[in-house]
């Protein structure tokens, strides 16, 4: 297990344990209107199973998988009883069954009886998700084959993201709405319990009131579901060769002649498009930031609030940014034939035209029909500004990041159609987020004096600005590329070929390029939490006199005490980035020096 | 002695000291840490030679060949193809050079025709050329029945057809080939021997790496044996091999023999 896994499993853990006590703290809480518990419970149970759905898409495969198992003389039945009960061992197993002791002191609250019924329930609801999320996995790893089941993938990724960094506007909706008093619609509370994740609530509920048909009908329904699901994937174990729905190429005839792909680099270009289009790791890489900007500014709708519209273009452009910043990982070790053919150049100019010919048109869409959408007019110079700086430097960052910053995966040609094969870009895409904030800061100053001073012609220069900064970045960053590429390329191809880079092994073959990988992960998960949730967000509210409290610490105590809390929470959160940036140039460092041919020489003499 | 058999090798050339060697390695090393992968080869392929690379898995061929055509730097030592440094001219020397690597990732989301079209622009053939050579690559190489077939989709014998097309676009005077028959079908097999003795006969240098000792023996003229990072044994055939074969010299230079007479105890009944 690498650190960085480690780290994020830990980050897990400790989201889990804290949800799990939100379920049970919610089943104790005393409300205004207790029929409305029911079906926060409920609701809170459907997230669970939720969770349960993603969480294997988010973590890519799963240790124990059926096909390890092909050879052995196992029956198809006692194989899938057998891989449930590994899918059982785990933390998230642990902290769910957590969770659902909520249902037993919910039905502590309703007597002894539906306090006894939701102990066989509670265990039931676990074996449910646990079977739901294998079969569901299972199922899904044919359709992900798929550049739909790509682009699927890439919208419950951004949705993931989505939720654990703006999740708590949809709390806010909540708390500041008054379903608290007059409970939810006959509607959604019907469609609601009607959820299988919703019948072990619905039998605690029929058990207090008396109606024992239901109460005993519920729980029998939910194990006639566990016994299906426990058919359907032990069926769905024994053909794991299911065929491919493989992407075909074209049929062209002649290699196309002038125009204004002509050229090596207009050859790249080309070359780029069709692995755009064609590759699922990149049609996921594209959705992802179309899906995380449309979440992002269309989740403040929730509490009626258009905010956030007319950004939609400028946050798809920096998310892009982050996204896309291991293209040359992504394709692995065909490099070398860039290399035979010296044509680094043109391949980091082809890379970052197909980056803009990418995400130029979907940016500028969503701008415009956005901002138009938002009514918010004032919004135009802003946007006007920010898209072409962010564009530009984009494709500036990303072939910079690339080269300089290249995370070797899976090879290209060992990952035909699993978009959740990729490497771990988690350090980059924070990073890049950060630093793509950067290309459009002087055309935002720019808006921001034309508007202060109230000079249009000001205003609008942010415009022309932008497009000069992003120029300036994207030629700057790629021609740092190029050198690199041309001066260390051999170097990048060894690092992508064996999965390290030359020389990080010591003497004893230990691998030493990732020390303090936990520490950067947990830097990273805890960094973003302190930097942006409990920092800049509540010393906003505080002072501009927003009375949200949420789980924003800083809102709980007096303003004269929230803005330090608030204060220290920004800085412990730069500090934690700054440590997880120290140890990433510390191991890159230590990877750059490693190659060297003098050091190398040494390190074979000892 | 193996670096006097070396230069044997390089002073028997037919061309003499005048014309330069095809390749010339000279003290090529390198060292992964505290694995020496490659240690101070010398290596001389003659002009219009089919070279032959022998050795078991570890012996550094790859790592050799790599270090040779430019796409792994090596600690110390220099290549020369035809007299020009790969490391210091890498643009002269990778024209003269067709690569084939083993088991690396070209642009997989391309069809085949549209990578060889997609090398070709790189290498700046001029279109109309480059159509025809296409075609020709395809038909001889017989993927033209997988028109619409990704790289990526293609089989291991396949990919080292196309490997190889695109060692051949640009008409390069040297073919330096990684196990290029490796998981080829015996047809496909007979077509590249035709393509390669074809390319020697016209005045072509080849130097593949290979496994299989009938092979090297059927197709190469001189061979090189490695073991351990080095070279223990390089020049003509049939002096490398003397009144043995070729697969008898290699056992018993890289001392492999014991291995190869010892049975597993409990299938030998």
């Amino acid at each position: 297990m690498t650190g960085g896994r480690a780290a994020w499993m830990l980050v897990g853990a400790v989201f889990g344990l804290l949800f799990a006590a939100a379920t049970i703290w919610l089943s104790l809480v005393e409300l205004p209107n207790s029929d409305v518990l029911g079906d926060l419970l409920a609701g809170v149970f459907g997230m669970w199973t939720l969770g349960w759905l993603i969480g294997p898409l988010w973590g890519g495969s799963a240790v124990l998988r059926a096909d390890h198992f092909t050879l052995l003389p196992v029956p198809r039945r006692r194989l899938a009883v057998g891989l449930l009960g590994a899918a059982f061992v785990g933390i998230t197993t642990a902290v769910t069954a957590l969770g659902f002791v909520g249902l037993i002191t919910y039905g502590a609250r309703l007597g002894l009886v539906p306090a006894l019924l939701a102990v066989p329930v509670a265990a039931l609801q676990l074996i449910f998700v646990v079977l739901l999320s294998r079969v569901v996995y299972a199922l899904f790893g044919v359709v992900a084959a798929s550049r739909a089941g790509a682009a699927i993938t890439g919208v419950l990724f951004a949705a993931m993201l989505v939720l654990t960094q703006s999740g708590w506007m949809i709390v806010v909706a909540v708390m500041y709405s008054d379903i608290l008093e007059t409970g939810f619609s006959h509607a959604t509370t019907v469609t609601l319990r009607a959820i299988p994740s919703s019948w072990g609530v619905v039998a605690v509920d029929a058990a207090g009131r008396g109606d024992w048909l239901l109460a005993v009908a519920a729980p029998v329904g939910l194990a006639v579901l566990c016994v299906l699901l426990l058919l359907v994937w032990s069926v769905e174990l024994g053909n794991p060769r299911r065929a491919r729905a493989t992407i075909r190429g074209s049929a062209g005839r002649a290699p196309v002649g002038g125009g204004p792909l002509d050229g090596t680099t207009g050859a790249v270009v080309r070359k780029e498009l069709r692995t755009w289009w064609r590759d699922p790791l990149r049609t996921t890489t594209a959705v992802v930031p179309i899906a995380w900007a449309l979440g992002t500014v269309l989740l403040p709708l929730t509490f009626d609030a258009r905010l956030l519209l007319p950004w939609a273009g400028p946050a798809l452009a920096l998310f892009a940014i982050t996204s896309a910043g291991n293209l040359y990982g992504q394709d692995g070790t065909a490099l070398w034939q860039t290399m035979t053919t010296g044509t680094e150049r043109a391949d980091v100019r082809g890379r970052q035209w197909a980056y803009l010919i990418v995400f130029t048109p979907p940016v500028i869409a969503l701008s415009v029909a956005f901002t138009w959408w938002s009514g918010s007019t004032w919004t135009w110079p802003w946007v006007a500004a920010a898209v072409p700086a962010l564009l530009g430097g984009g494709a500036g960052l990303i072939i910079y990041s690339s080269v300089f910053g290249m995370v070797p995966g899976p090879d290209a040609h060992k990952r035909p159609s699993n978009p959740l094969e990729r490497a771990d870009t988690t350090g980059q895409s924070n990073v890049l987020f950060w630093v793509g904030l950067v290309p459009p800061a002087p055309a935002l100053a720019v808006v921001y004096l034309g508007t202060r001073f109230d000079q249009p012609w000001l205003t609008w220069a942010g415009l022309p600005v932008g497009v000069l900064t992003g120029v300036a970045v994207a030629w700057v960053l790629g021609g740092l590329a190029v050198r690199k590429l041309s001066e260390n390329g051999s170097d990048l191809l060894h690092t992508m070929r064996t999965g390290r880079p030359a020389a990080v092994r010591n003497a004893g073959g230990t691998d030493v390029a990732r020390k303090g990988g936990t520490a950067e992960g947990l830097s990273w998960g805890l960094g973003s939490i302190l930097l942006v949730p409990q920092g800049i967000l509540p010393l906003v509210f505080i002072l501009s006199d927003v009375q949200v409290r949420s789980w924003f610490l800083a809102m709980y105590v007096r303003p004269v005490f929230g803005v330090p809390i608030a204060v220290v929470s920004i800085l412990a959160g730069v500090a934690l980035y700054a440590r997880a940036v120290m140890t990433r140039v510390d191991n890159r460092a230590g990877r750059a020096g490693a190659p060297s041919p003098a050091e190398d020489r040494e390190v074979g003499l000892v | 002695m193996e670096q006097a058999t070396a230069r044997h090798a390089g002073a028997e050339s037919p061309d003499g000291d005048d014309r330069p060697a095809a390749l010339r390695l000279s003290g090529l090393h390198k060292a992964f840490g505290a694995n020496t992968a490659v240690d101070h080869v010398d290596l001389v392929v003659p002009q219009g030679s089919f070279f032959g690379l022998v050795g078991p898995n570890g012996a550094g061929k790859t790592t050799s060949l790599s270090m040779a055509v430019g796409l792994l730097r090596p600690d110390e030592g220099t290549s020369r193809v035809f007299g020009v440094d790969v490391w210091s001219d890498p643009v002269g020397a990778k024209a003269l050079l067709g690569v084939l690597p083993d088991g690396l990732s070209m642009p997989e989301r391309l069809t085949g025709r549209e990578l060889l079209t997609y090398i070709g622009q790189l290498r700046g053939i001029e279109a109309g050329v480059l159509a025809g050579r296409v075609q020709e690559l395809l038909d001889v190489m017989e993927l033209g029945g997988a028109e619409r077939t990704l790289v990526v989709d293609y089989s291991t014998g396949m990919r080292k057809k196309i490997g190889l097309a695109t060692a051949l676009l640009h008409g390069p005077r040297l073919l330096v080939l990684d196990e290029p028959f490796e998981a080829v079908d015996p047809v496909s097999a007979a077509a590249l021997k035709a393509i390669l003795n074809g390319f020697v006969a016209g005045g072509g240098s080849v130097v593949l790496s290979s496994h299989v000792m009938p092979l090297v023996e059927q197709l190469c003229d001189t061979v090189a044996i490695m073991a351990g990072g080095r070279v223990v044994a390089a020049g003509p055939l049939a002096e490398v091999r003397g009144d043995t074969t070729l697969e008898q010299t290699f056992v018993r230079l890289v001392r492999g023999d014991e291995h190869t007479r010892k049975g597993l105890s409990w299938l030998a009944s």
